[in-house]
C-alpha cells in the first residue's frame, strides 16, 4: 500500500511512473528504460538498481536491518569526527580529555553519547541483521547464474567481527578502569593460545605491559584501520547484493510457477544490475519485471532507505540526550575493580571463560583458551561455513522459517538463546568476586582494598 | 628453425616481463614486511623484575600487600615468603580475604598457618592462603617468587622473574 505510485505525474509519462522530469533536472526520461539508465549512471543512485521487487522492500521481510547498520556506521563516522579533534591518545591525558569532552565541551557529552549509543546499537543491529539473514535462508542462491550469496554471508560474518573489534578498541580509549581491565583480560585471552599466544599479546599491546604503546595501537586501529576495512567491506557487501540479484526475497518472484501476463521473453538477461552488464544473473521469470510486483527504485527504494536512515539518526540523537555515557575512575593498574565486568556484548564470553577450565587428572586446560579462543572460534567457523553445510532446496531462499530449514533454524535460535542467557547471567547475576547473586539480591559491602 | 627464431624475442620479452613483475612483487613484499616489522617492539621498557621492597621491619607478622609489585609478602617470625597477586586465569589482581578461623596445613614439609584466602574479582577464581587454586577457572596456583636480602642496605628484594617452589622460605638470622 505504501508502495503506491504518486498519481500526479503519471498522466504525462505513463511509461516512467517513478521518475518525473523536474525543474533543474538536466534530463527528462521518456520511458522506463531511459529512467533506469539515468539512475544507473547517476553517481548518487548507482548503488541502487533501477527497479526493485515490492516483496524485497517490505518492512516485515528484512526489517531494513542492513540499512540501519549502515546508517549507524555512518553516524559513528560523523560523531567520531569531532571526537577526533578533542581526544588525546596519551596515557597521561586520555582520561582528562574524555572528562573534558563529557563535562567541559559544549555538546561534548551529547556527541560522545551519540557515538557510544550508535556503537552499542550497531552491535545489536548487525547481529539482528545476521539473524534475519540466517532465519530467511538469505545466504542461499536461487536460480540466477553467477550468484554467490554465500560469499556475501562470509563478508557479513567478517564485518560482525570487525564491528565487535571496533567496539573493543573503542572502549579502551577513555583509559579508565573498565578500559584497562578489559584490555588486560582481552589480551590475556590472546596470550592463552598455545605457542604463539604470548607473541600475539606482545604485538597487540606493543610490549609486555599495557602502556602508551598499547593505547596508540588501539587508537590507530579504532580510528583508521578498522573503519577503513569495514568501509571497504561494506562497499563490497553492497556490490555483491547487486551482483547476486538483489535481496534473496526476490528469488521467490523468480520462482513463481505461472508466468505473468507481460511481454514475454522466455529467457531474458536480467539487466537491472546495470553496473555489471554481461555478468548479471539470468533469471527465467517475467514476474521480476511485471509492473504489479516491482517498483522503480526512485523514488520508492530511496524513500524507504531515507526513512530507515533518518529514523535511525533521530532515535540515536534523541536517546543520547537522555542517556549519559559512563566514565569510570582513571585506569589504575594496581587495583582491579570488583566485580570487573566487560561491556554487555562480551559478558557471555566472560561467563564462558569462567566456566570452561577443564581438568583431566593433573592436566589443566585454561578456560581462557577454551572459552576465549576455542569455543568462539568454533562458533565463528561454523557460522562462516554454514552456507556450504546447509544443503536445503533453493526453494527455501529468502523465506522466513522455511519448513525444510526448520531444524537448523531451531539449533541456531537455541545457540542465540544460550548467548542471551549467558549475557543476562553476566549482567544481572554476578556480583563481587564473580559470585552468583539473584538479580533481586543485594551485593555485600566489600572494602575496596585490604 | 623459423620456430626458434620466432620464439627467441618472445622469450626475451617474456623474461623481461616476468623480471619486471617479479621485481614489483618483491619490492611490495619487502616494503610491507618492513612496515610490519617496525611494529614489533625491539626494546621493552618494562619495570625491572628485581625490586627492593623495604627493610624487613616494615613487614608485620602475617600478610602485606604491595600493589606496585602485585605481590603478597608473608612473615612468620623471622621467615618470609612472597606470593604473586596475579591471577593465573586472565591476569587480574586477586584480593586477600582474612579467614574467620585460621587453618593449619603442612606445605612443603612445614606447618603453616593459613590466615587468608585469595579471591579474583574478574572470574571468581579462589586460592588458598598458600596460593593453591581451589575453585573457579584458575588453571594453576599463584606463583611464589624468590626473596633475598639486599647486600647493601638489608632491604627485602623480590625477583619477579624467579619462581620458586612452595617450600621456599627466607629466614633472617
Amino acid at each position: 500500500m505504501a508502495m503506491q505510485l504518486p498519481l500526479g505525474a503519471r498522466k504525462a509519462e505513463p511509461d516512467a511512473p517513478g521518475v518525473r522530469p523536474q525543474i533543474g533536472w538536466s534530463l527528462s526520461p521518456r520511458s522506463d528504460r531511459e529512467a533506469g539508465d539515468a539512475i544507473a549512471s547517476n553517481f548518487l543512485f548507482h548503488a541502487f538498481p533501477s527497479k526493485v521487487s515490492k516483496a524485497s522492500m517490505a518492512w516485515s521481510y528484512s526489517f531494513w536491518l542492513g540499512t540501519v547498520s549502515a546508517a549507524l556506521f555512518f553516524l559513528l563516522i560523523l560523531s567520531g569526527l569531532p571526537l577526533l579533534f578533542l581526544y588525546v591518545p596519551s596515557v597521561e591525558r586520555a582520561y582528562q580529555s574524555v572528562k573534558d569532552i563529557e563535562f567541559v565541551i559544549t555538546f561534548g557529552s551529547w556527541i560522545r553519547a551519540v557515538h557510544r549509543i550508535a556503537a552499542h546499537g550497531m552491535v545489536i543491529a548487525v547481529f539482528l541483521h545476521l539473524m534475519r539473514v540466517f532465519l530467511t535462508g538469505a545466504y542461499k542462491n536461487g536460480m540466477g547464474r553467477g550468484q554467490h550469496r554465500e560469499w556475501n554471508w562470509v563478508l557479513g560474518v567478517v564485518m560482525l567481527l570487525l564491528t565487535l573489534f571496533l567496539s573493543f578498541t573503542g572502549y579502551l580509549l577513555p583509559w579508565d578502569q573498565l578500559a584497562f581491565w578489559a584490555v588486560t583480560v582481552g589480551t590475556n585471552i590472546a596470550s592463552s593460545i598455545p605457542w604463539i599466544g604470548p607473541t600475539v599479546r606482545e604485538l597487540l599491546i606493543g610490549g609486555r605491559t599495557i602502556e602508551q604503546a598499547t593505547l596508540i595501537r588501539f587508537y590507530v586501529l579504532h580510528v583508521v584501520i578498522l573503519p577503513l576495512g569495514l568501509g571497504v567491506l561494506f562497499a563490497y557487501h553492497m556490490w555483491r547484493v547487486r551482483k547476486d540479484g538483489g535481496l534473496a526475497r526476490a528469488e521467490q518472484e523468480a520462482l513463481l510457477e505461472r508466468p505473468r501476463d507481460v511481454a514475454a521473453t522466455p529467457t531474458k538477461t536480467y539487466t537491472l544490475l546495470g553496473v555489471a552488464r554481461g555478468q548479471a544473473p539470468v533469471i527465467r521469470a517475467q514476474a521480476l519485471e511485471a509492473p504489479d510486483t516491482t517498483v522503480n527504485a526512485v523514488p520508492d527504494l530511496v524513500r524507504r532507505a531515507a526513512i530507515a536512515t533518518l529514523g535511525t539518526f533521530a532515535i540515536v540523537s534523541i536517546l543520547s540526550v537522555f542517556i549519559a555515557s559512563p566514565l569510570e575512575e582513571p585506569a589504575n593498574p594496581l587495583v582491579t575493580p570488583n566485580p570487573a565486568k566487560a561491556p554487555w556484548y562480551f559478558l557471555w564470553l566472560q561467563e564462558i571463560v569462567t566456566d570452561t577450565t577443564i581438568r583431566i587428572g593433573s592436566f589443566t586446560l585454561n578456560g581462557a583458551f577454551v572459552g576465549g579462543v576455542l569455543l568462539p572460534g568454533l562458533l565463528v567457523g561454523l557460522l562462516t561455513f554454514w552456507p556450504w553445510l546447509d544443503r536445503s532446496s533453493h526453494l527455501a531462499t529468502g523465506v522466513w522459517f522455511a519448513r525444510v530449514r526448520a531444524r537448523q533454524n531451531i539449533v541456531f535460535l537455541l545457540v542465540v538463546l544460550a548467548i542471551l542467557i549467558l549475557t543476562f547471567i553476566g549482567t544481572a547475576m554476578r556480583g563481587p568476586y564473580w559470585y552468583f547473586y539473584w538479580p533481586w539480591e543485594a551485593w555485600p559491602d566489600i572494602p575496596a582494598r585490604i | 628453425m623459423s620456430d626458434t627464431a620466432a620464439k627467441a624475442p618472445t622469450d626475451r620479452r617474456d623474461f623481461l616481463l616476468k623480471l619486471g613483475a617479479g621485481a614489483g612483487v618483491a619490492a611490495i613484499t619487502a616494503q610491507t614486511a618492513a612496515s610490519l616489522r617496525s611494529l614489533v617492539p625491539n626494546v621493552s621498557y618494562d619495570s625491572p623484575t628485581t625490586v627492593k621492597l623495604g627493610p624487613p621491619v616494615d613487614f608485620p607478622d602475617g600478610i602485606k600487600f604491595l600493589p606496585d609489585e602485585r605481590l603478597f609478602v608473608f612473615r612468620t617470625g623471622n621467615t618470609f615468603h612472597a606470593v604473586s597477586a596475579v591471577c593465573t586465569h586472565l591476569g587480574c589482581t586477586v584480593r586477600a580475604e582474612a579467614l574467620s578461623n585460621a587453618q593449619t596445613e603442612t606445605i612443603g614439609g612445614v606447618e603453616v598457618k593459613l590466615t587468608h584466602r585469595f579471591l579474583c574479582p574478574c572470574h571468581g577464581s579462589e586460592y588458598k592462603g598458600d596460593g593453591s587454586n581451589v575453585s573457579g577457572p584458575a588453571p594453576k596456583p599463584l606463583a611464589w617468587y624468590r626473596l633475598t636480602v639486599a647486600p647493601d642496605d638489608g632491604q627485602l628484594v623480590v625477583d619477579l622473574a624467579d619462581e620458586v617452589g612452595t617450600d621456599f622460605r627466607l629466614t633472617l638470622g
